[in-house]
């Protein structure tokens, strides 16, 4: 009897988990939330005099209108790339690395270490410069990773906080010792005797090639090897994993030190390729915009070069239209924003509504189910049951 | 040499108490089994508001902590309708509301950067008890959000927590939201109060940087204390008291880089600067250590927290 309700009204939707979300949907879901935090914040702007939109057609047009637009836009994508690989790897682990602007920082900062102390041929040195960076980010995630990996301590709190103790180091460096004393007024270090190649005329180096190749490596590791299978594993279910034998610990501290060298490795390409110099100011939030790329890409390494590509259009817009009203910081506002819907998007794609199945029933079959079930009611009650299982 | 404790404490007791209040809001709401990590953003949108209030409405710095604490709730209740309404990921939406703020607080602040406050707390000096030698002065001639974060606050948290059925239910919903919605406690109504409480201390403490800590607004004015306050209640095991006194520890280390800059010592003050993210850290490892294998300490956390709650059927 199990449909068999006389008194109350069942409404006959009820919401269940999903067990997959179609790739479209997510898709379509996080256009949307990019596009209603647009409509929100130009609200929000129009009520203080500003338009938004007009004002992002003219950034737009600025920045794809010519060669040079287009260059400054791929530039920007490329830390954007790095660090939302960073983040998007350890988001395959349920791990955030909310680190990645700290790790930025000291990639840079160990790139232009080295640069500035040692001499040698070029192609040499590059490679040295390279890992030096991919070095640096990963011993800034090495104490993160081991507390939370043998300990279970918070590695959002811990990689966070370490930001700002780079920020603070990389200051330090870049006004104290290591200070342009040619030219003080750029608070920065001289310009690195190395750089990143760069193709013909243009301002693009070879760094910008590097985070692709990453990008696919990484896609390929997560599809078709062994260790991304236990990654994807250890991500769902950490317990299955476990189960199954799997060693969820050291592949847990390796993929947070891994993340940590992508997103150094993109600091080592920002100083040598892009900036030349290292300062505190380094880092653009690329950091931080990392994460609202990953989460946009869902933490797949092939969409995160389309969502970098997205947030770099929009940093630029905000860096292009800084006089008009627009600045860094709104766009940082709107990027809080657009990671807010696509949190309350995606949420709501893991759920939908299911029509509960109620065998109708009349009440004859609904007497007759009483009478085999509860032989001898007394004949008033079974009158009493049919008309009111009838309403 | 004593003059030199005593700037200790004295700053140590101002920058303890805004991650106090930080920290006090935040307990509550992770105890209601929600985790707010935009309470960077919100200690941030309190900041500049509770100073544009000053210079817009009224220099009285009631009227700026008035607002500050309505921004902090507003975005605490935005928090909640993206978290305990529609479920979302609290991760994703703390850092979404730490950038929003951060942001939105940047932009806003512009036209009043770098000017001092119109007006700030002005000190209350509790009678009597300020003449106690040595610690009357430091303890009670202070503001009003000083008294509150430390001796209003604190006990009040652990009398609702643990002395009333309400808190009882408040844990239940954080520890077993199934089990307390079975029981007929509101699950998801308990969480949104508590979440909006959270964002309401926060804006308080925001207040308190801009209308007493440093009387002034400059961009990045939080300076990682809502990241250090979530630390804190982590380190704290979720329980009102040891918040206060990790805070406590917390507002010393920071007041030695100043006491250090002023003092001249040798270290460079860069590094006296990340004293408070380094010792944050630290305090984030050191239960553990403490207890070695024995992992009930971290255990402590509240079992449902962060994972939201929809009754299925």
């Amino acid at each position: 009897m199990k449909n068999f309700s006389v008194f109350s009204f069942n409404f006959p939707w009820k919401i269940q988990r999903r067990q997959s979300v179609p790739v479209w949907l997510n898709v379509l879901v996080r256009l949307l939330a990019v596009l209603l935090a647009f409509l929100v914040v130009g609200f929000f702007l129009k009520l203080g005099g500003i338009n938004l939109f007009s004002l992002l057609q003219k950034a737009f047009k600025q920045i794809l209108g010519n060669f040079y637009g287009v260059q400054q836009a791929i530039i920007l994508a490329t830390p954007l790339l790095m660090t939302g690989l960073s983040v998007a790897l350890c988001m395959r682990m349920s791990l955030w690395n909310i680190g990645a602007e700290g790790q930025f920082l000291i990639g840079a900062f160990m790139a232009t270490g080295v640069a500035l102390n040692f001499n040698g041929p070029l192609p040499v040195m590059l490679v040295i410069i390279f890992l030096a960076g991919a070095l640096g980010g990963l011993l800034w995630t090495l104490v993160p990773a081991l507390v939370r990996t043998f300990w279970n301590v918070n590695e959002i709190i811990t990689t966070l906080l370490l930001n700002f103790v780079a920020v603070f180091l990389v200051n330090y460096f870049a006004i104290g010792p290591w200070r342009d004393k040619t030219a003080p007024t750029l608070s920065a270090t001289p310009r690195l005797p190395y750089e990143l190649p760069t193709f013909g005329d243009t301002y693009l180096h070879i760094g910008i090639i590097i985070p692709i190749i990453a990008a696919i490596l990484l896609a390929l590791a997560f599809k078709s090897t062994k260790l991304g299978y236990e990654i994807r594993i250890i991500g769902t279910n950490r317990r299955v994993a476990e189960f199954a034998g799997m060693p969820v610990r050291e592949r847990m501290l390796l993929v947070m030190l891994l993340s940590g060298a992508i997103a150094g490795i993109g600091g080592m390409i920002e100083v040598t390729g892009t900036v030349h110099r290292l300062s505190g100011l380094l880092s653009n939030n690329y950091g931080f915009l990392g994460i609202i790329v990953a989460a946009l890409a869902n933490g797949s390494p092939i969409a995160v070069i389309f969502t970098s590509i997205l947030l770099a259009l929009l940093l630029n817009a905000g860096i292009v239209l800084q006089a008009q009203g627009l600045s860094v910081n709104t766009v940082i506002a709107i990027n809080g924003v657009i990671l807010i819907f696509a949190a309350i998007g995606e949420s709501i794609t893991h759920y939908h509504l299911v029509r509960i199945e109620v065998p109708q029933k009349s009440v004859e079959a609904n007497a007759q189910v009483l009478e085999s079930e509860c032989p001898g009611l007394p004949e008033k009650q079974v009158q009493y049951i049919k008309t009111e299982s009838g309403k | 040499m004593n003059s030199v404790l005593m700037g200790v404490l004295v700053s140590a007791i101002s920058a303890g108490t805004v991650i106090i209040l930080a920290a006090l809001g935040e307990l509550l709401a992770e105890r209601s089994g929600v985790q707010n990590l935009g309470l960077e953003g919100i200690i941030a949108m309190g900041a500049v508001t509770a100073i544009l209030a000053e210079s817009r409405i009224a220099p009285n710095p009631y009227i700026g902590l008035l607002i500050a604490i309505l921004v902090g709730l507003i975005l605490g209740a935005v928090f909640a309708f993206a978290t305990v309404t529609f479920k979302a990921n609290q991760v994703l939406c703390g850092l979404g509301m730490a950038f929003l703020g951060n942001g939105l607080s940047a932009k806003l602040g512009t036209s009043i950067s770098g000017l001092p406050a119109p007006s700030t707390f002005e000190t209350i000096r509790i009678p009597l008890l300020a003449e106690i030698p040595f610690i009357g002065n430091l303890l009670f001639n202070q503001s009003l959000l000083v008294y509150l974060a430390y001796f209003v606050f604190p006990p009040l948290v652990y009398f609702l927590l643990y002395q009333t059925r309400h808190g009882m239910h408040v844990r239940a919903v954080g520890d077993n939201p199934a089990t307390a919605d079975v029981c007929g406690i509101p699950v998801n109504k308990i969480r949104f109060i508590y979440t909006c409480v959270g964002g309401a201390f926060a804006g308080m403490s925001g207040a308190y940087i801009t209308l007493a800590y440093t009387p002034s607004w400059v961009e990045g004015i939080a300076g990682g204390r809502g990241w250090i306050a979530i630390a804190l209640v982590i380190f704290g095991a979720w329980k009102p008291l040891p918040v206060v006194f990790g805070a406590l520890l917390f507002g010393g280390v920071t007041s030695l880089g100043f006491v250090g800059q002023l003092q001249d010592w040798a270290i460079p003050s860069a590094y006296l600067s990340m004293l408070p993210y380094l010792s944050t850290i630290a305090l984030m490892i050191f239960p553990v250590l403490l207890k070695g294998k024995n992992l009930r300490r971290i255990s402590a956390s509240p079992a449902g927290l962060g994972q939201p709650y929809l009754r299925e059927g």
